[in-house]
């Protein structure tokens, strides 16, 4: 029932922004109706931007690029984000420096990123980690900050070691936050793909890659497809992380 | 009052009625006659151009100079942009009047009718260099990277070109797509073999000690088009003298910078930051011109007809649609 609204929704966004188009609610060029992002799925699809690129293999250079940026953001922000929720002295030296680089945009980071990790995968992967970095350490610091301390008492009082209250307390009680910061980063990497892309791709493929290439021609539709590309990938994601929340809360 | 407010009006001979009407129409004559002629000084012209882009010293002269207000249009900067297409989306929404800006991303607007802009003047030609690191060792049959700043850009077929005089096989150069100041940073890490830009950036890299012009653009394809002034159709079809007046005060700026060079040096340093031995060096490599290059733009609408970029278009036609008035005994 749930997924039929869902899909009724969506179906009704796209007839409104359809009957804008046909309605002429602005200057021609500026309204790219569905019908009109359609045909540029088909045509990236048969034809490609640049010509012979074709967006599934966009798709699939993008995917790698995010996976590998949050996966990375995962490794280390994770840590970090449970170390500064348990530790009050680790809060303390860290957290300024945290709070320092956290406001900095990923684009800022783009020269450094090409002279640290040269043009391509690496300083593409390089942005979308800092992107997702972030609300992966935050969601896990305060993940671990809101575990009930009476709960780490009565692992302790039972006899529990510090093993015990971080596997059966504090892991699990920091999860759901944990998983909703993957959720933001991973959102946030996406967003910061069309940056990370701009950095140069080396092979040629990337959907931001391909929405700047559309953009120079000023095919905005497109750049417009690309950006449902983007948005069905980061749908696929979440479905896959909806599963992977339901396996790993399943004691909630 | 009420009842002398109330009271019928006398009925007037059709002579009084006739003088009254023709006093009246006369007075509402004058008026307008007379706010034709006083009204409201007419908005500023909506001007943009590209952030840091040599190309547009014309511009920066006949701001400072007071060109335009000699000419009788007020100029007012509403964007500086870092992207040619980014302006035609401006001129797109209708948030623009004129800009300096690339010629291709113009022929691609015109083109798709992303935007309806034609050219009042070309700004410069040529402009631009193949610049190589200093490993670069010619004729070395290697795999190397080269950086574009676009995909069908006018740099593309630079590269296309420079290929043929380099005598370099075209499978054994990849090209890439990069911003120009990352091309900089790429050259200086070694990420990337070489690159093709407008100035200032080949002679920044040149001033950097990190790489050198191959080929500059003039000996790549002689008179080739660049930067233009383009204006949208509406603003030159609703102020015809404005976009006059703008011709004029860029050909005196572009006349200014060859007799005072110094002064126009001075210019650019203000307005890019640059440092004066590059603005110098980058301003050698630089045509400025108000002529149109027809048979450049021609041929480079060509090119994007060859590589499947725009369909359909007779490049004659299209030229003369994108060049508009400029053509008019100016062009070469």
């Amino acid at each position: 029932m749930n997924r039929l609204r869902a899909l009724c929704s969506i179906a009704a966004a796209v007839c409104l922004w359809q009957l804008v188009c046909v309605l002429g609610a602005g200057p021609k060029a500026a309204l790219i109706s569905p019908l009109e992002v359609g045909a540029a799925l088909a045509e990236l699809c048969v034809n490609g931007m640049p010509p012979g690129n074709l967006l599934p293999l966009h798709a699939l250079y993008s995917l790698g690029r995010v996976l590998t940026g949050v996966l990375l953001a995962v490794l280390l922000g994770g840590p970090l984000g449970l170390a500064l929720g348990a530790s009050p002295s680790a809060r303390r030296a860290l957290s300024p420096l945290v709070d320092f680089l956290r406001p900095v945009p990923p684009l800022a980071w783009i020269p450094l990123a090409i002279v640290w990790f040269g043009i391509g995968f690496g300083s593409a992967v390089f942005l979308i980690f800092l992107g997702a970095f972030f609300p992966i350490v935050l969601g896990t610091c305060s993940g671990v900050r809101g575990v009930d301390p009476l709960l780490v008492d009565a692992v302790r009082t039972l006899g529990g070691g510090r093993r015990d209250i971080w596997l059966k307390v504090l892991l699990p009680g920091a999860m759901p936050s944990v998983l909703t910061g993957i959720k933001v980063g991973l959102g946030i990497g996406w967003m910061t793909l069309v940056a990370a892309e701009f950095t140069g791709v080396r092979q040629g493929y990337g959907l931001g890659y391909m929405i700047m290439s559309a953009r120079d021609l000023q095919r905005l539709d497109l750049v417009v497809a690309g950006m449902v590309g983007i948005g069905l990938v980061g749908l696929a994601l979440e479905c896959a992380l909806g599963c992977l929340y339901k396996h790993l809360l399943r004691w909630q | 009052m009420i009842e002398t407010s109330l009271t019928p009006p006398k009925p007037r001979s059709g002579k009084r009625i006739i003088a009254l009407a023709l006093v009246l129409a006369a007075v509402a004559g004058l008026s307008f006659y007379t706010y034709g002629r006083k009204a409201a000084p007419a908005a500023p012209v909506r001007m943009a151009y590209l952030q840091n882009d040599l190309h547009h010293l014309p511009l920066w002269v006949a701001m400072d100079k007071g060109f335009y207000a000699d000419e009788g249009v007020d100029v007012k900067i509403v964007g500086v942009f870092r992207s040619g297409p980014e302006i035609m989306t401006a001129f797109g929404a209708g948030a623009l009047d004129a800009a300096f800006v690339g010629e291709a991303p113009v022929t691609l607007a015109v083109a798709r009718g992303a935007a309806r802009v034609q050219v009042l003047a070309q700004a410069n030609t040529e402009g631009s260099a193949l610049v190589v690191s200093s490993a670069w060792v010619q004729g070395e049959d290697k795999e190397r990277t080269v950086a574009i700043p676009g995909n069908g850009s006018v740099q593309d077929l630079l590269l296309r070109k420079a290929l043929a005089l380099s005598d370099l096989a075209a499978e054994k150069v990849k090209t890439i797509v990069l911003a120009p100041p990352d091309m900089l940073t790429a050259l200086q890490a070694g990420q990337i073999d070489g690159f093709v830009a407008w100035e200032p950036y080949p002679s920044r890299a040149q001033t950097m000690g990190i790489g050198r012009a191959l080929h500059t653009s003039a000996d790549i394809w002689q008179g080739h088009p660049c930067c233009v002034l383009a204006a949208s159709d509406d603003f030159v079809r609703a102020h015809p003298k404005e976009a006059q007046g703008m011709i004029r005060a860029q050909e005196r700026a572009i006349r200014f910078i060859a007799e005072r060079t110094d002064e126009a040096v001075a210019i650019a340093v203000k307005h890019t930051g640059m440092d004066e031995t590059v603005v110098r060096n980058a301003m050698g490599h630089v045509t400025y011109t108000s002529a149109p290059s027809i048979a450049g733009e021609e041929e480079y609408v060509r090119f994007l007809g060859s590589i499947g970029y725009i369909k359909g278009e007779d490049p004659v036609a299209l030229t003369k649609r994108i060049l508009g008035s400029s053509q008019d005994g100016k062009a070469k």
